[in-house]
Parts: C-alpha cells; structure tokens; sequence
C-alpha cells in the first residue's frame, strides 16, 4: 500500500485521522435508527424474558402434574392471587416501605461511612497499617455474629436494624473504595507528582475519578449484602418488613407469601441495581461509549 | 505570538556533574547511571540516544524531581534540583492525560500549582491549545482524540506553566511514522517560538539528529555516556543531505561499540 500524498501537503496526518473516524459512527446510527423499531422492542423484551419464562413454565408443568405437593410449592396462580390479595389488601405497601427504608438508610449511613474509611485507608499507607488489619478481621465476622452484642447494646430498636445493614453495606464499599485507590496506576501519580497537584486534587480530580468504577462495584455488591442482613434482621426481630412477612409465611406454612416475599425482593433489586448502574454511566461520560 | 519562556533573561542552563544511580536489586546494588556529566545551555535542543537499558529514562526522571536518591549533583541555574518545580516539564511517551477530564482541563493542571487567576489560567490554556495546534478539540476528552493529537495535549499540559527545560521522554516512539514526522515538525516549531530548552531521549537516531543542537550517546551496564556530538547542519535539515547521513552513521557506530 503506498501513500500518495505531495510531501508537504500531508497538514496534520492526525487530525485526518479523527475525521475518518467520526463517519462511520454517524453512519451506524443512522443505520440504527431505521432498524430498531421494527425489529428491538421484540428483541428487547424477548431475550432477557426467556429465561424467566423458562422458570415460569418448568414451575406450572411441576405443579400440575403433582410432583411436588402444593404445600411445598403452590401454583404459580396461588403465588398471583397471593401477590394480588397482598397489594390489594396493603400489606405489601406498609412492608414494603417500611423494608425499603431500612435498606436505603443503612446503605446511605453504612456507604458514606465506608468511602470515607476506605479513602483513608487508600491514601494513608500509615492508616492502612495500623486499622487494616484490625478492620479486615472484623470485616470477616458475618453480621449475624454480631446481632447478639448489638441486641444488648442497642436492644431490637430500630436502631439495630438500621446498624446490622449499615454494617453489612460498610464492608465491601471499605474495601473496594481503599483497593480502587491504592490501584490508581502508578504513571498517572507521577504526573501528579510532577505537575505538584494539590492533596485536594489529587482526590477529586485523579483518585476519586480513577477509583469510581472499583467502588461502583463495591456499592453493587454492597446492596446485595444489604438486603440479606435486612432479611436476616427482619426475621429475628421485627414485627413488619418483607422479611417479616416471609418468616411469617412460613410459620404458617404458606409459602406462597415466602415466594411472593422473594419475588418482590428480586425485582426491587434489580431496579435499584439498575439505578446505581445509571448514576454510574451518568458519573463516567467521559468513557467510550461500549459497542 | 510571543511566549515568554525562560530564553529572554537566559534561564534554563542545566549542569549534570558526576551523576550516579543504583537500584537494590535483589539485595544487591546495581548500577544503571554512573559518572554523568553534561552541561546543557539555555534555550539548546539536546538529544540521549542509547539502547533499552542505558539509564536514558533514568536521567531524565532524576531531571524532573521524581527520583532524588543519586550520587552527584544536578544543577538548574546553579540551584540543586530537590523534587519536581515549575522551571521542569515533561511529556512521556503514554500521554498520561486523565481520561476524566477533557483536553482543556488536562492542560489546565498543569497550571494549578502556579496559582494564577483564573482569567490568566484560561488564556494560558487557550493560548497553549493553540501553540500546539488543538484549537476546536478543548472539550474533547483523551480517548477521542488520535495517538498525535493525544500527545500534543500532553506537550501543552507540559508547557502551559512556562518551564525553563522540557523533558520529552520517547515522546513521538509510540506512533506512526507519518504522525511521527509532522509532530517533529510541530515540536521544532514550539521549541523555537517559545525557546525553551528541550531535553529528548530517543531511539531514533535520525529523529535525533533532525531536530538536535546535540546528540549524546549513552552505553548501558552501566549507563555512561559514550559521545557528545554536535549537529552543526542547518534547519531545516535534509535527512538525504550526505552531511546528514553521515552524522546519523557516527551515531549508530558509536552506539553499536
């Protein structure tokens, strides 16, 4: 392949290089656009539906042909009746706003308080040191072991509740917040270095920004453990939540609430997992957009 | 335009006088710079050539403050150089722009640690975005900027604070040959409009001896230099002049020793 440009008319080889590149993303959207409402919507839906639908399908063949007895696993109709008698008659609204709360306040209290201790471990090798090792021991203790200490201390308030996810959420954002930092490449801490960056930006504009998606994950993972220790506190004392409801179920030995309980767990996940995962898109504009 | 970089009230003159350097290598010293000396004047455009592992890098690091544990001395208008300041620059071979801010704002750090208003700040970034030739590319961000383009930000970042000496470290090494030859090119054109003096290590001997006042030859194990050699062509050079191929020869016999 050669070249064939009269030297001297090659202004700005890179610049060119830009514009070449800019078409054919013009052009794929344009192409996108004609093609996707015919065909995506369907496409859309249909994908990540199959499986659940799978599930769905699997379930009802099970219980029409008795191979489990109905106490065990009720009908996927009984589930929809139990689901809509619930609605209708409130419960789920009062549970659920009353778990919800839980979940959001002990990963906001637990959150902040884990990117606050994580950044300091992450930027202080001294304070790294001294706490990590007495952090990540505790950090091993699953939050049931310390219900019983907390019980003594804080009663079955409220307050405990609140503490146990907080603590759940705490955890994993401590360590992804001080690993995404002290992960920060090492060519970019020079450039600070040179350019003598003041400590004040050196967090907001290259360790917050570098860590963002390794903590991003950490908040992820934390929601996840939010809601088991709120499951697991709402079981051993509470008198209303989604979990409540479920070891209410069972006690009376109608597991179509405890399906309906899970059900509902797993869909509010999902849409508070997709939230998160929109602030971060909104966090990180700067990236390249994913094909 | 006329940049006030260091060469009016002739700032900028480097001496590096009997300059060595080990690293602890499993318990052991090995030694990757030994015996450096060189005097560097204001406003010259100085090439190290050398073969991967001659210290080259190394110089240079020891240069801009971000290593201080050497033997000797390293002198910047007779003051000893202690950690990075604002009289040094230098530019990478990876841009290392962050890829969270845009260009602007890339070049705008390197202006933080001078404390100037903010007005001052954007026409020194604007007037810098210019001198490299990125006008209309300010709110772009790294990665949509091509490998030349993404270099000339880091050369803009690396002058907006008006250094006396730019350090380039394989600057252009990282891309193509035709990109390559227009930013040497773009490089001789700031170095002459804002007469700062330019430090490049390379290994492209002909890139070396197209745009230098001086090469410097280093040997590794360990690092020493080997030659000196002056370029008394004139610019523009003809990289097919006799004079020119002969010189860039010397250079590859000297290295190849």
């Amino acid at each position: 392949m050669t070249v064939s440009s009269p030297p001297g008319s090659f202004a700005s080889p890179d610049l060119r290089h830009v514009a070449t590149r800019s078409r054919p993303g013009v052009l794929a959207a344009l192409t996108w656009k004609r093609v996707r409402p015919r065909f995506w919507p369907v496409a859309q839906f249909l994908l990540p539906a199959a499986f659940p639908l799978a599930i769905l399908i699997a379930w009802q063949v099970t219980t029409a042909n008795n191979w489990l007895p109905v106490q065990i696993l009720p009908t996927p109709a009984t589930v929809l009746s139990t689901f809509w008698d619930l609605v209708t008659g409130g419960d789920i609204v009062v549970n659920l706003q009353i778990s919800f709360w839980r979940i959001s306040l002990g990963l906001a209290v637990g959150g902040l308080a884990g990117l606050a201790f994580g950044t300091v471990l992450g930027v202080s090798r001294a304070a790294d040191e001294m706490l990590g090792p007495l952090f990540k021991a505790l950090a091993q203790v699953p939050s049931l072991g310390w219900v019983p200490i907390l019980i003594l201390i804080f009663g079955l308030d409220e307050m405990l509740k609140i503490i146990i996810i907080a603590k759940a959420c705490f955890v994993p954002i401590v360590l992804a917040t001080s690993e995404g930092i002290r992960n920060v490449p090492r060519p970019y801490r020079e450039v600070a270095q040179v350019l003598r960056l003041r400590r004040r930006s050196v967090l907001t504009k290259l360790l917050i920004p570098a860590a963002l998606p390794t903590v991003f994950g950490g908040i992820r993972l934390a929601l996840s453990h939010a809601w088991i220790a709120l499951i697991v506190v709402e079981m051993l004392a509470a008198a209303e939540g989604v979990g409540y409801m479920m070891v209410w179920g069972r006690t009376l030995f109608q597991i179509d609430i405890v399906i309906v309980g899970m059900l509902i767990i797993g869909g509010i996940g999902l849409l508070m997992d997709a939230g998160l995962a929109r602030i971060e898109r909104g966090m990180r504009r700067w990236e390249p957009a994913r094909a | 335009m006329s940049l006030s970089h260091g060469v009016i009230d002739d700032q900028g003159a480097l001496a590096i006088r009997a300059v060595s350097k080990s690293y602890q290598v499993d318990g052991r010293a090995l030694q990757v710079l030994k015996g450096i000396a060189l005097d560097i004047a204001p406003g010259e455009f100085v090439s190290v050539v050398g073969a991967s592992g001659c210290g080259k890098s190394t110089l240079l690091r020891l240069i801009v403050g971000l290593d201080t544990a050497y033997d000797g001395a390293i002198l910047l208008d007779g003051r000893r150089i202690e950690g990075p300041g604002p009289d040094r620059g230098i530019v990478f071979q990876d841009h290392r722009l962050f890829p969270w801010l845009t260009v602007a704002d890339n070049i705008s750090l390197g202006l933080e640690a001078a404390n100037v208003p903010i007005p001052e700040q954007q026409r020194r970034v604007a007037e810098n975005i210019a001198l490299v030739g990125l006008d209309g590319f300010e709110n772009a961000y790294p990665h949509q900027l091509s490998g030349g383009m993404a270099q000339r930000a880091a050369i803009a970042r690396a002058l907006v604070g008006e250094p006396e000496i730019l350090l380039l470290d394989e600057p252009l090494g990282a891309l193509d040959s035709l990109t390559r030859a227009y930013l040497q090119e773009e490089l001789l054109r700031i170095w002459r409009q804002g007469g700062v003096t330019m430090i490049m290590v390379t290994h492209d001997v002909e890139e070396a001896v197209y745009l230098s006042d001086r090469v410097v030859v280093m040997e590794p194990r360990p690092g020493r230099i080997s030659a000196v050699l002056p370029v008394d062509l004139p610019r523009p050079r003809d990289r097919a002049a006799a004079e020119f191929i002969r010189l860039k020869e010397r250079i590859l016999r000297a290295l190849s020793r």
